[in-house]
């Protein structure tokens, strides 16, 4: 197991530097190079998501976002936990990507990337505390337990 | 960290528009920034050089979206060259794939408006 836990500033300035923690994480798992990339996709778009929705414009750069990486050989968890407003990525709307490309809107393709690539995306709010956002990826995905609070 | 570039040329009527580096949720903004002044210039068939584009996130590719969209209002398209393996596969995830128009190389590029 590898565990690894950082702290990065609320700007996407930091996104780069995620990308790279995570690709050090992923590199030694026994995931395909195929879903090691796509996995730093999924971080980088929680991230991102959390970064535009769950702080107002006049904090930033003074909250964190906390993130911990966790895998064993057929499992990678990955736990971003903030102290910014309530805010469940699950509840955002899934777009139909054809009507999304008819329309040209160029946002809200990240939660459609995340429950691609992700296997479980589960959340919690500890009210006053902070949000707590848990995504799991499995190496065979018929691995994946019967009882996960996923609503993917 | 991947430094980040966008170089822009016009001739005859088709921007040729080469990005280098990561385009994400920190960088997308400033390749809109180049897409409007082309734009402002009043040219709206772009080609797109993704060879040295090392990562894309979705808001690289709303990039996209939303360009092809004002693109063909006015005429124009967007075309999309010599993507990387780690563009095309998150390309491919999002539904994407079928809808650009991918080129290999810039004489096929032109070709294709």
């Amino acid at each position: 197991m590898i565990h690894r836990e950082m702290v990065v500033p609320n700007d996407t300035e930091y996104l780069a530097t995620v990308r790279e923690e995570v690709t050090k994480v992923v590199e030694e798992s026994a995931f395909s190079e195929r879903d090691r990339k796509l996995i730093i996709v999924a971080v980088d778009e929680a991230v991102t998501n959390i970064m535009e929705h769950a702080y107002d414009n006049d904090l930033e750069g003074e909250l964190d976002v906390e993130l911990i990486l966790e895998y064993d050989a057929t499992r990678f968890e990955v736990t971003i936990r903030d102290s910014g407003k309530e805010f469940d990525p699950r509840t955002l709307h899934v777009p139909d990507v054809r009507e999304h490309v008819k329309k040209g809107s160029k946002h809200g393709l990240g939660i459609f990337l995340i429950r691609q690539i992700m296997d479980e995306v589960n959340y919690n709010f500890i009210q006053g505390v902070r949000n707590e956002l848990q995504m799991i990826k499995y190496v065979d995905r018929s691995r994946k337990p019967e009882t996960d609070r996923s609503r993917n | 960290m991947s430094d980040f570039s966008i170089n822009r040329e016009v001739k005859d009527g088709i921007a040729m528009i080469r990005v280098q580096g990561f385009l994400d949720a920190h960088t997308f903004e400033q390749l809109e920034e180049v897409i409007r002044a082309v734009y402002d210039e009043g040219c709206f068939k772009l080609v797109v050089d993704l060879a040295r584009v090392d990562y894309i996130s979705s808001a690289g590719a709303g990039v996209f979206i939303g360009a092809r969209s004002e693109s063909q209002e006015n005429g124009g398209d967007v075309v999309l060259l010599n993507p990387t393996e780690g563009v095309k596969e998150v390309f491919e995830l999002l539904g994407l794939t079928q809808i650009f128009k991918v080129a290999e190389d810039e004489a096929a590029a032109v070709a294709a408006f």
